[in-house]
């Protein structure tokens, strides 16, 4: 995501491009985080107190999310600290245990109506019980490698992504070991409208003028079908590229559902 | 080996219907036995295939013995069979397979799904339980959206635009007006069908389906009881399914479904007929785009013809070489998920008997098809339907 990064003598700090009061409408210190570690050249890190100050609890565990999207390793004995501002939308990397000093940033006006809007859906979607398409948590976990870090399967000299489990021969295919690459092409696209999105995500469409969806082939073969995010000012194009951020996907039955979301690079 | 035939076929109309699952099931089974000529019991049948999604979960499990019990049949051999939209394609196709296989002389085939009394949020989980739910839906895709992306890319492969898809939707609500149990009985002016409002871009209202509530049902029987029970039966002469992935990301081309080719060929060939034969074809145009990619998948048009086809009115009744949905298709007569299939067999045995409304009669029509695909086509069915033997 788009960030506002300060570096100083006490660390590195980021919120989102809308300052420190909003993630964005999908983003929260954890995926703030994450943008964070991945400008940075990857190392160990130790998540100090980080994890109680995230909103909702991530589906799959806060550890795997980093080191399968930015490569970071979480070690409690590392010197590098992550932390989380208790308040603000704001996230630092430190040499510290202690609560660093938090800077001040650039803030975008963004109207209060539509971030209450959007954090009450959220909030709805957490607490709620599915009404949905249901995914169970261990299903999440079980494909985690693949969602959250691209993994793909070898098959006869093919990728294979999403995971599946035997081939055409009938043969057991082998757990994901090879990446595949960060950016992709836009095959086709399209933009839901409240009327046509999935009941997981009908309640926040609306605020969001739709649900932006592309489906896209990666440079290695395989194709897949990712949500646009930050796409308010952009509008896809066939042939044009996208890369991958994880977002907030949905969240149901008491957790958040990370995921993969496209990024317009070029239109 | 047996052949099959269809002596009687009955439905609902398709809509808001004010009965239930149990009314409306017991109403298509009226009607089906009502219009067996000379005349049928329930308790003739020997087996009964019902394809349904489970109407909103109302009653998920043993739903077929719950239907059979309310309609007269308690005691025979039935099941439900569900292949999302394509739940009654894939009823009549096992049973005309029953028939085929020595093991049932008469056989119900029918489909029924109630929609409407659905809460909002229920009603669009039910309508999106048949993608994949773990890499499509959750990623933001419905069945809008699937086809919607499907209708973008064969728009930059083929020399076509959104004004083909209008005019599907503009023929088959002219069709539909006349059909006295179509759900949208109303003509739709091109202007109209063009500017409707987005549901997924670039698909508008006019390119999407409505959700309706309806049951129908078939009676087939083996071919040495057809006249037993009436004198112009309509012989099932071809059956044929496919699959493909269920995800269109795992599929080589989204522009076209392999399950329809697969199901269509097959068909084809157990009724020793080519494309080129069928007079009349009820297609699953569930989506405008869907109606479009079927005509070439069915080979009523070359691969990216299609929009040509829908622009140049060839499928419009009695006009062109074949006729495509003249009952009004699922966009004007609806689709009530699992009643869809055996719905089009329906249509195809009141026009193949010349008992249609007068004005959307196909005339000297000889051979017909229906088409039913599941989803965003991970399953189809495809049968042939003639008036001779």
């Amino acid at each position: 995501m788009d960030i506002q990064r300060i570096s100083n003598q006490d660390g590195h700090f980021a919120c989102s491009k809308y300052g420190q009061q909003w993630a964005g409408p999908d983003g929260d210190r954890l995926t703030l985080a994450l943008a964070l570690l991945k400008q940075l050249s990857a190392e160990t890190i130790a998540l100090n107190s980080f994890a109680d100050h995230l909103e909702y609890t991530p589906s799959v565990s806060i550890d795997e999310i980093i080191q399968l999207s930015t490569g970071w390793i979480i070690d409690e004995d590392a010197s590098l600290q992550l932390h989380a501002h208790r308040k603000g939308f704001v996230v630092a990397i430190t040499e510290s245990k202690e609560e660093p000093r938090w800077p001040d940033f650039d803030t975008t006006e963004i109207p209060v109506e539509t971030q209450n809007e959007l954090n009450e859906q959220w909030n709805a979607e957490v607490s709620g019980v599915s009404q949905g398409a249901y995914v169970s948590q261990a299903q999440h976990v079980l494909a985690s490698s693949s969602r959250l870090g691209l993994m793909a399967q070898v098959n006869q000299e093919k990728l294979v992504w999403p995971p599946r489990q035997l081939n055409s021969s009938g043969q057991r295919i082998d757990s994901p070991t090879v990446q595949l690459s960060e950016t992709a092409t836009i095959l086709t696209w399209t933009r839901l409208s409240a009327a046509g999105a999935p009941s997981e995500f009908s309640g926040r469409a609306p605020v969001l003028d739709g649900v932006g969806t592309v489906l896209v082939a990666f440079d290695e073969g395989p194709k897949g079908v990712f949500m646009l995010a930050d796409d308010e000012n952009g509008v896809p194009e066939i042939d044009g590229t996208v890369r991958f951020e994880i977002r907030r996907l949905y969240g149901q039955d008491g957790v958040i559902h990370y995921g993969l979301k496209a990024i317009l690079t070029k239109s | 080996m047996v052949d099959v035939a269809m002596v009687g076929a009955g439905q609902t109309k398709f809509g808001n219907h004010p009965l239930g699952l149990k009314g409306m099931w017991s109403e298509a089974i009226e009607q089906a036995i009502s219009s067996v000529d000379h005349g049928i019991q329930t308790t003739d049948v020997d087996e009964a295939f019902i394809g349904s999604i489970a109407f909103g979960g109302s009653q998920l499990g043993n739903t077929a013995a719950l239907l059979t019990e309310h309609s007269g049949m308690e005691g025979v051999s039935v099941r439900r069979v569900e292949n999302a939209c394509a739940s009654s394609g894939f009823a009549l196709r096992d049973a005309w397979m029953a028939i085929k296989s020595g093991q049932a002389d008469v056989v119900i085939a029918g489909g029924i799904e109630k929609m409407n009394d659905l809460s909002t949020s229920r009603k669009r989980y039910w309508l999106g339980v048949s993608g994949d739910t773990e890499w499509e839906r959750l990623a933001g895709l419905t069945f809008p959206g699937t086809y919607a992306l499907t209708a973008r890319r064969y728009f930059h492969e083929f020399d076509s635009n959104h004004d083909d898809l209008v005019h599907v939707s503009v023929k088959n609500h002219m069709h539909g007006f006349e059909n006295e149990v179509a759900h949208l009985r109303k003509q739709v002016s091109f202007e109209k069908a063009q500017s409707g409002f987005m549901v997924a871009d670039p698909l508008t209202l006019y390119d999407c389906c409505p959700t309706s509530d309806g049951a129908s049902a078939v009676v087939l029987v083996a071919d040495h009881l057809a006249h037993k029970f009436t004198d112009t039966p309509v012989w099932v002469k071809g059956s044929g399914a496919g699959s493909d992935h269920l995800a269109l990301h795992d599929r080589p081309s989204i522009t076209q479904l392999r399950a329809t080719q697969a199901a269509a060929k097959r068909a084809y060939a157990t009724a020793g007929i080519s494309a080129n034969d069928v007079d009349l074809a009820e297609v699953h145009d569930c989506f405008t785009i869907a109606e479009v990619l079927a005509t070439e998948d069915l080979g009523f048009a070359s691969r990216g013809e299609g929009g040509r086809f829908a622009r140049e009115g060839e499928g419009r009744r009695n006009e062109g070489h074949v006729t495509i949905n003249a009952s009004g298709g699922l966009k004007s007569k609806g689709h009530p998920l699992g009643a869809t299939g055996t719905g089009q067999a329906v249509e195809i045995f009141k026009q193949l008997r010349n008992q249609a409304e007068p004005a959307r009669q196909v005339r000297d029509a000889e051979l017909g098809l229906t088409h039913n695909v599941g989803g965003s086509g991970a399953t189809c069915a495809v049968h042939i339907f003639g008036r001779d033997r």
